[in-house]
Order: C-alpha cells, then structure tokens, then sequence
C-alpha cells in the first residue's frame, strides 16, 4: 500500500496518459496542427452549445465570455478530475486550451451557469505514433502484468481457503507466496481507485471498519493468533484480487509508465520494506522487498531497449545495480524466503537502504530518458 | 526558459552589488576579502588558494556530514571530487547545480530549497579522513601525510563509532541554514552510490570567531567563546598554525591543512544548576564580560601567576588556562557550533552542545596535547563529553577548472 493520497498515485497511472500526450505535444496554450477546433460561448446559461462531441484526438477548445458577469470560465473534466480549462474570461474576452483526449465522455464545465455541466463525446480510437519497440516494450510488460495478477489469484485462493477453515499454521505458510505477484505489479494495482487499499492498506490507512485485506488477516493470524471472523474478509480479498486481475487486461500502458512504475517500486521498499511497516505483525517484510525489486526490474528491462538507444552507460549502470541489490538481500535469504525482519541489524537495514538509493537515483532519470528516445 | 539563479534575483532586487563584485574576482583578490554579511548578501569564492570555510568569517550556520567510500576506484572518486567541486561553486555562487531543471518529466538535478534564497556566505570544505588512505584499491597509501591518522584514545573520549570518523568530509557554513542544508543535500544526491552518508550534524550558532569584524559569540553555557581564537587577519599566526607550507607533508597537501571535530555533549542541566562563581572558576572568566577572572574587559591579557589570598586567581583546572597557548605553547584555529538534535532518549534531557571543529598544521603537536592536557584537568570536564570524534586532511583550494584534491587524484 503506497502511502501517497490516491489522487498522487492516480495521477502516476490513470490520468498520466493525457498528461504526457501534452508533454509531448508541448504546452497545452499551443494548438497542436490537426486538431479538432471546439468553440463555445461562455452565458449566463452555462456553455454553449451545452454538449459537444469529437473524435479521439487532440482537441482545441476555445471559449468566449458572451456577456456574462457571473461565469468566467471553462472547465473539461474526466469524472471530477480537471483535465483543462480556461479561467478569468471577463465579458469579451476569449481564450483556448487544446487537449489530447481518447474515447470516453467527459464533462464541459462552466461553473455558475444555470445549466453548469455538459457533455462532451469522444469517439473513436486514438491514431498510435508509438514505434514498434515502444509497442513491443508495452506488450511484454502486459504479458507480465497478466501473469502475476493471474498468479495472485491461484496463490491467493489456497491462502483463503485456509483461513475460512481456521488452519491458523496453513495460512501463516501461504501468506508469504500470495503476497509476492501482488508486490511485483504494485503501481498497476494503485491506479485503481480504491481496488489497492482494499487489498493491501495497513492498519490506519484506512478508516477502522473499512481495515481488510492482506494486513488484516496477517494481523488476526500473527498477532490474534486466530483466523475467527475473518472468512469473510479473506473471500472479500479473493473477490478483488479476481476483480484487478479483470482490470488489468484493459489497461491502457505507456513506456513512460511503466518506466515510473519501476520508480515508484523501488519507492516502496525505500518507504515501507526496509522500516518494516509493511507486514508488522509478519516480519516477511524482506519477501515483499525481493517482489518490489523483480517487479522493478522486469518494468525497466521491458523500456531498457528505449532507454539504450539515448542513454548505454545508464542502462548498464541500472543493470548493475539490480545486480548489486540482489546480492545484498542475498546473506538473508533462507530457503524460499528470508529472516525475519526483526533479525536484521540496523547496520543491515542502511546497507540495504543504500543499494536501493543508489539504484533508485539512476532509475529516476529513466522515463525522461525515454521519451527523449521516442523523439530522437 | 532562462534558468533562476540566486545571484540574478539578488541583481535584480539591486542589492548586494559588492557581494557579487567580490564574487566574480574572488579568486584574484582572495577569500581574505570576501564579507560573509550576515544579511545574506554575502559570497565567498569557491576557487582559490585556500579551500573557503576555514579564514572565512564565521557564517551563523552549519551542516557537516562525513560519508564513507564505498569505492575503491579511484577514477569514480577522482569523477566524484570534480562533480562536487563544481557543484559547490555553483552552490556558493547562488546558482541552481546541473544541467536538468526544468525537464518535465525528469527529477531536477538541484533539489530546488534554495530558489529564491541568497547566495549566504556559503562555503563548502572537502577534507579527507584517513581511512581513504588505508583503501588498497585506490593506491593512496603512499601520499597519506605522517601526520593524517586516526586520533588516539583521549581523556574523557565516550566516543559513539557511528558518529565518528569518515572517509570525506563535507563542511557547508552558510549565514541561512537552509542554503547550508541545501549544500550537503545535494552533495549526498550527486554520490548516491560512491559514498553513503555516515553522520551528519547541524549547527544552528557559531561559538568561534575567525575575524576581527566579528564579535565574540556565546556557547550554550552562556559563555563567551573563542576570545583568544586566531584571527584570519593575524596571517602570521595563520601561516605559523594553521596553513601547511612546503616540506609538511606531500607536495598535494601545500596550502591546505588538518581539521579535528569532536561532538561535544554538554550536561546542560547540570551546568544549569551551578552557581555563577562555580560557571566562571570552572571557565577561568567572567561570564557576562568575557574578562579572564579578575578582569573587566573581555581583552584583557589572561594573567595565569595572578594571585589572590595566595591562590591563584584563575584556578589550576580552569579552562582558558588549561586550553591556553601560553601552557601548551600550541595555538588552534576553532570554528565550531552550537548543536541541539532534540531529545536525550536515556535521559529525556536536551541533547545539545558544541560540534567543535578546530583547523591546524599538525594535529598530533596541537590539538592533541591540548586536548590531553583538557580531558585529564579540566574542571569543564564536569559538564561535558565527547561523544563523537574524526580527523580529516584539508586539501589546497582548487583553480578554477579544476577540483579539490586535485593534487591527490590526478
């Protein structure tokens, strides 16, 4: 469970997309050529014409205040996420923003108007510029993205049937495996409204009544010992994690996405692994941390074709340092898994603390990297 | 779009025309002339002679942070000291550090707390500990100085190894103690790999003064401290105490020198309790004037055969006559700060006292006997302890172009 509010994490993997289509078309002041030209009236009445509709695309929107004193500005939004707008038009100014926008409906805003919403249509798909490496780097992380959200399912249904059973030893041994698919795709998770808290939110995450998931039955197993109430949260975790597993296959990805995902992995170990938050009442904290690593490692070797092209001696260096990592989590492996995390030394946990920096620094400057790869 | 740098802000808010003149010639008029204002308008070249940050006036402020080497490669250290040198005078020139600051989907390579804010006075010293030297693989051991090696055991030494020692050490004095945060921040970012920081300590007053414009400031125990410091203006003491001339050592550490810190605990709480003639026999002075006992004036010469009632005036054990140079014959130039981190957990006292940091030409003939002669009398032994402890060799200033220890690692 990251820690960031969900609009932090939202904006890393849903709204990102229109983000960067911006990015990379430049400020959304200038009208990117081709676009679709959308005009409206700023009135008393609210925007006029109320609703519209364009293909997928990059839109232009212009507004002009018509004699309103009240209303001023021009908002398009995804649900209530503003994704432009045009403010301070007094009576007679007018003003344009351009956006890039896929299929979907979304809401044209002119806040204080007596009709404030309408609804705009985008139909269509967007035309891909994407290379073929860009495409096949996408494509290979979706295939690891599919897997593990599959796998999270076969292991976590052992894992439930186990606590509805009460077999308190059974699900103490599998919690640790379902634990590990779910902690390689962690960022993918994230973008999904609130399908991560109910999945993996720590105690005081959340509010107390909405406390389930993972953490709540490791708390019942290790700190109650027991597994008595929890039937229904452990097959409530079985339904979302089937539920991400759905999501994911309609996912839409970017290499700069996924580039930030293995940023933010590696964020996860940083914030939460190496303090020994995460599984408190477990200590498998080491076993979430190697699943965090692979999970980073995997997203990044899936853009590291984009990134060798602008940048080798980065790349190698990344490669380098995963290499580093694993072989200073290496003294604490012990057979499938690892000691216990109130084992390690707090000379132990700097060490690892460090390798981790030192690998996360470099893999920073990735997505920026790529996108100057994508353009050269 | 024109990158921000501190010292356009400055320019464009017209003020501190003479910071930015001494700025850019620092290096032909040298840092003796560079004002470390404390309004902030102050620069001190980075490029010179004489690494800043030792004759510089006293900046308010300081972060300190010593980093262990996790290399032994010495092109990646040699990499690191030029990428550090010339960070640091972005740094003390008021400009952002690097390359990429506005790249919107890049982290910025400065860390972006200093935007806005002056220049400072900030000064940035590089000193290297022994234990580079001890590292096979960069083939040192053969230009390690006789007299850079690790302090021996001391009187009164309650030394914790996790706040003592270090590879290379990072001094950043500023008059802001953001602009000083700013400077070992980024400086840990840029050798995120080659070094991991091993301790760091921040001081939030000055308890030395390094020059004749500056008034004598007040440790924590409310007493004057530094009286009889040198004086950078007093060069003849400078070059006999402090500066390493030709023949002290290898040719690469001419014009540079040694520094000692010791993190010094003091008992606050129990000082705090004694009464005002106890403070003042414990230190050997008056302590609202300054005056050595019997004085008026903080000035006033320190009379140690002075007797009264046939006792001597100042006591046996007293402080500024144990520490002074007509005992030890030694001087010292110190520089150190005031330091609070909060909360003794043992104790639920203040955890506060004096990073003592002390410049000079061999510390084995200076501090070191000094500080024998201290931790075994002293009647300021009561109240204090040493708990942290490390020794670095200070490399000449570099030339513009080039980078601090240069002389070591090219």
């Amino acid at each position: 469970m990251n820690r960031l509010p969900l609009r932090a994490t939202l904006t890393v993997f849903g709204v990102a997309l229109l983000a960067l289509a911006l990015a990379a078309c430049g400020s959304s002041e200038d009208a990117p050529a081709g676009a679709k030209k959308l005009s409206f009236k700023i009135t008393d009445a609210g925007c006029l014409p109320h609703d519209a509709s364009a293909p997928a695309g990059p839109i232009t929107f212009e507004a002009e205040n018509d004699g309103s004193s009240g209303v001023t500005e021009l908002e398009v939004l995804d649900g209530e996420t503003i994704l432009g707008e045009k403010e301070n038009l007094t009576d007679g100014l007018s003003g344009d923003f351009s956006l890039t926008l896929e299929e979907g409906e979304y809401t044209i805003r002119c806040n204080g108007g007596d009709q404030e919403d309408g609804t705009l249509k985008v139909t269509g798909k967007l035309a891909s510029k994407s290379s073929p490496e860009v495409e096949e780097a996408i494509a290979n992380y979706r295939e690891y993205l599919e897997e593990n959200t599959e796998e999270l399912v076969t292991t976590t249904k052992p894992f439930v049937a186990a606590v509805v059973a009460g077999n308190i030893a059974e699900a103490k041994s599998l919690y640790p495996g379902a634990r590990i698919p779910y902690e390689r795709i962690e960022p993918v998770a994230e973008s999904f409204g609130d399908l991560d808290p109910r999945i993996d939110a720590r105690e005081n995450d959340v509010p107390a009544s909405e406390f389930g998931g993972f953490h709540r039955i490791e708390k019942a197993l290790w700190e109650e010992n027991t597994a008595k109430g929890m039937a229904p949260v452990a097959e409530q975790l079985l339904a979302d994690v089937e539920e991400l597993q759905g999501k994911v296959k309609n996912v839409k990805l970017q290499a700069v996405q996924i580039a930030n995902g293995a940023n933010e992995l590696l964020g996860e170990v940083s914030a939460s692994k190496i303090t020994g938050e995460e599984e408190r009442y477990s200590h498998i904290d080491l076993v979430d941390f190697k699943a965090n690593v692979e999970g980073s490692q995997v997203a990044f070797e899936a853009v590291e074709p984009l990134l060798s092209k602008s940048d080798p001696k980065l790349a190698k260096e990344i490669e380098a340092d995963f290499e580093a990592v694993y072989a200073a989590l290496k003294p604490y492996e012990r057979g499938d898994g690892f000691v216990n995390y109130e084992d390690l030394t707090k000379a132990d946990t700097r060490k690892l603390a460090q390798v981790i920096d030192t690998l996360a620094e470099k893999l920073s400057q990735v997505p920026a990297q790529i996108v100057s790869g994508e353009q050269g | 779009m024109s990158p921000i740098t501190r010292r356009r802000l400055l320019t464009s808010a017209g003020i501190g025309a003479a910071g930015i003149g001494l700025g850019a010639t620092g290096y032909l008029v040298g840092q003796d002339s560079a004002e470390a204002n404390g309004d902030g308008t102050g620069t001190v070249a980075f490029y010179g002679e004489h690494q800043a940050g030792i004759d510089t006036p006293a900046q308010d402020r300081l972060h300190f942070a010593a980093f262990d080497l996790l290399s032994e490669d010495p092109a990646e250290l040699r990499e690191l000291m030029q990428e550090w040198s010339k960070a640091a005078a972005e740094m003390t020139a008021g400009e952002m550090i690097g390359d990429v600051n506005y790249e919107e989907l890049a982290p910025p390579d400065d860390t972006g707390e200093t935007v806005g804010l002056l220049p400072s006075s900030l000064t940035v010293t590089f000193g290297f500990g022994p234990g580079l030297f001890a590292k096979r693989g960069l083939g040192l051991a053969s230009k390690r100085p006789a007299a850079l090696k690790p302090l021996p055991p001391l009187p009164s030494d309650e030394l914790d190894g996790l706040e003592s020692d270090g590879d290379i050490c990072v001094q950043a004095c500023s008059d802001d103690p953001q602009v000083a945060f700013h400077a070992v921040r980024n400086l840990a970012r840029i050798g995120r790999g080659i070094v991991a920081m091993r301790w760091s300590q921040l001081g939030f007053g000055r308890t030395a003064t390094t020059s004749r414009s500056q008034d004598t400031p007040r440790n924590l125990m409310g007493m004057k401290d530094g009286t009889a410091n040198i004086r950078a203006e007093d060069t003849e003491a400078m070059d006999r105490f402090v500066w390493l001339g030709p023949g002290d050592g290898p040719a690469w550490i001419n014009g540079g020198s040694y520094m000692v810190t010791r993190r010094i605990r003091m008992l606050l709480e129990i000082w705090d309790r004694s009464s005002l003639e106890d403070q003042e026999q414990t230190i050997g002075r008056h302590k609202y004037s300054g005056a050595p006992l019997g004085g008026s004036d903080e000035f006033d010469p320190l009379d140690l055969d002075a007797k009264k009632d046939g006792q001597p005036l100042i006591p046996a054990n007293a402080h500024v006559r144990l520490a002074s140079a007509k005992v030890n014959g030694e001087r010292i130039l110190r520089r150190g700060y005031s330091f609070t981190d909060g909360v003794d957990e043992s104790l639920g006292e203040l955890e506060a006292g004096l990073f003592f940091i002390c410049f000079q030409r061999d510390p084995f003939k200076q501090f070191v006997p000094i500080q024998e002669r201290l931790g075994t009398m002293d009647a300021l032994n009561e109240y204090i302890k040493h708990v942290g402890s490390a020794v670095f060799a200070v490399p000449p200033g570099a030339r513009p172009g080039g980078y601090v220890g240069e002389g070591l690692l090219a």
